[in-house]
């Protein structure tokens, strides 16, 4: 700032809410249970997060799959210093985890010490929260499988 | 008027509700796309262009939902493009998407309006502190009360032409299946008697807060002349817009408004908009906006839109200028939507396709959008003819 300038302070903050429609809501709901939910494509694929419209035909897509909570690093980046509001609050890995039965990868966290504990294509599970409220944070964050 | 002729050869409405907590905001701009598509007897594969309008981002919390909905509008790979213009969006984007078709960049567009205002709080979004000013917190109603008031005091208009207005527009919305306020049992004097709200505006003269969307399909001339169904040909469209606070500005009947009716006139050449156009469909969120827009749009001499509410001009039965047969923004108001809404009320009734609502031999029709502090318009006329 500088001297002579005008300041104030201006907090704009409202609580949204959000209908989640049949999609979405049985994603989230499925993560409440424990369970991670993907939608299945015409062509059998599996999309995780799901969808409510093919992301190509623009048809409804209906049929939620459960899918494995264990899965494989499709890529990451090293967070050396964890910010507010991030999965965890030492360093770790912001990742893209195509879970076993799903065609698309899933942002999350990989909770692992050290950069050098991360590589492409590396196994990882689900470490699930005891208390779980239908968020995508009812998973704490994957863990390398089986636990380096 | 400029450029290739356009058609609406379709149009699709969701129920208007206070919320609409079974769909997500995909879901529910999918519901009225979808409608409009059966209407104009397409599927997503004809459609070219996507144009979508909503109310500002504060509103929802949404930033760039037109890349968000693009699957849910069957926009993947196609040009899909948002408008702004406030309140007037509804009205604006088909605007755009109209020029879209008039220019001949695209043969056959879909245009949409949503707004959820059960996820949101219209009244915060529109009441945000600045800094360095104090802060009103009075909402729309909270800014157009002192025009109104103005408006009242240089017409010398008996003080419950608003409430005859509200009471008309929801008598009106019997007629309509989609609107949000269904009040059967509502009488004059309920709306009278109806609290003070902003005042001169009482709660009655207020529209309400919905969940909605509104979409309608526009084509090229080619494309229209294959429609199984009537369509209503773009005769004339404009908008005008004028900032909100400026010495000299006339805040009740805004130079941009005169400005931009004149110029839709002009276009669709009509002389006398009074007897030349059959059904309006004008953005009356606050009653007393019928009388001032009936002026400042010059279906009457200044000082006399008070006179048609009062004689009945404007009532579905029995007048001979009908204001917002479907409701209106009094009886539905999805704001990203509400001037869509009146657009697309404005082609179904010279489609012929008003259902109950729907005004006996409609050959011109016009739709009306305002938004901001009466900052933009938007405003179009439709007919049964070829321009």
């Amino acid at each position: 700032m500088t001297e002579g300038e005008l300041w104030a302070p201006l907090t704009l903050e409202y609580p949204f809410t959000r209908t989640t429609g049949p999609v979405i809501g049985a994603f989230l709901t499925g993560l409440r249970e424990g369970v991670l939910c993907g939608i299945r494509r015409p062509d059998g694929s599996v999309l995780v997060p799901p969808v409510e419209y093919d992301p190509e035909t623009a048809e409804p897509l209906a049929e939620m799959v459960p899918v494995a909570d264990t899965g494989e690093v499709v890529t990451w980046t090293w967070t050396s210093e964890a910010r507010d509001h991030q999965p965890w609050d030492r360093p770790f890995a912001w990742a893209m985890v195509k879970l076993d039965g799903a065609d698309t990868p899933l942002l999350h966290a990989v909770l692992v010490d050290d950069p050098s504990q991360m590589r492409t294509g590396m196994r990882v599970r689900a470490r699930w929260r005891d208390e779980r409220e239908g968020h995508v944070r009812d998973i704490e964050g994957f863990v390398p499988e089986p636990p380096s | 008027m400029a450029g290739q002729r356009c058609a609406v050869v379709g149009v699709g409405q969701t129920k208007y509700e206070s919320t609409r907590g079974d769909v997500s905001m995909p879901g529910l701009v999918r519901e009225a796309a979808l409608r409009a598509l059966a209407d104009a007897e397409m599927e997503w594969a004809d459609i070219d262009a996507v144009v979508i309008g909503k109310a500002p981002d504060f509103f929802e919390g949404v930033m760039m939902p037109e890349l968000y909905l693009a699957e849910a509008l069957g926009c993947v790979g196609k040009p899909i493009l948002r408008v702004h213009t406030a309140g007037s969006v509804g009205g604006s984007t088909a605007l755009v998407a109209a020029s879209l078709v008039q220019a001949g960049v695209h043969g056959r567009v879909l245009t949409l309006g949503y707004e959820k205002q059960s996820e949101s709080n219209a009244m915060w979004a529109l009441s945000l502190p600045q800094p360095f000013q104090t802060s009103v917190n009075a909402g729309a109603g909270g800014y157009f009360s002192p025009i109104i008031r103005q408006y009242m005091t240089r017409s010398n208009a008996p003080d419950l032409i608003g409430c005859m207005v509200a009471f008309k527009d929801r008598r009106h919305a019997l007629r309509n299946p989609y609107a949000h306020l269904h009040q059967t049992d509502l009488t004059f004097d309920q709306v009278v008697d109806s609290p003070m709200l902003w005042d001169p505006i009482r709660y009655s003269e207020t529209c309400p807060s919905s969940d909605g969307a509104c979409a309608m399909v526009l084509t090229d001339e080619t494309a229209a002349d294959r429609a199984s169904k009537p369509v209503a040909w773009v005769h004339g469209t404009a908008m005008r817009s004028e900032a909100n606070n400026f010495p000299g500005r006339d805040e009740v009947n805004p130079a941009a408004s005169r400005q931009c009716a004149a110029e839709v006139f002009a276009q669709a050449g009509i002389r006398d908009p009074r007897n030349e156009i059959d059904v309006v469909e004008m953005y009356v969120p606050f009653s007393w906006y019928e009388p001032m827009w009936l002026e400042s749009i010059g279906f009457c001499d200044e000082g006399e839109g008070w006179k048609l509410v009062e004689e009945g001009v404007t009532n579905f039965e029995g007048g001979d200028l009908p204001v917002n047969c479907s409701g209106g923004v009094l009886s539905s108001n999805p704001i990203g939507a509400s001037g869509m809404i009146r657009f697309a009320e404005a082609a179904l009734q010279v489609r012929g396709m008003a259902g109950d609502h729907q005004v006996d031999g409609v050959s011109k029709a016009f739709g009306h959008a305002y938004g901001g502090g009466a900052q933009y318009f938007a405003m179009w006329v439709l007919g049964t003819d070829k321009p």
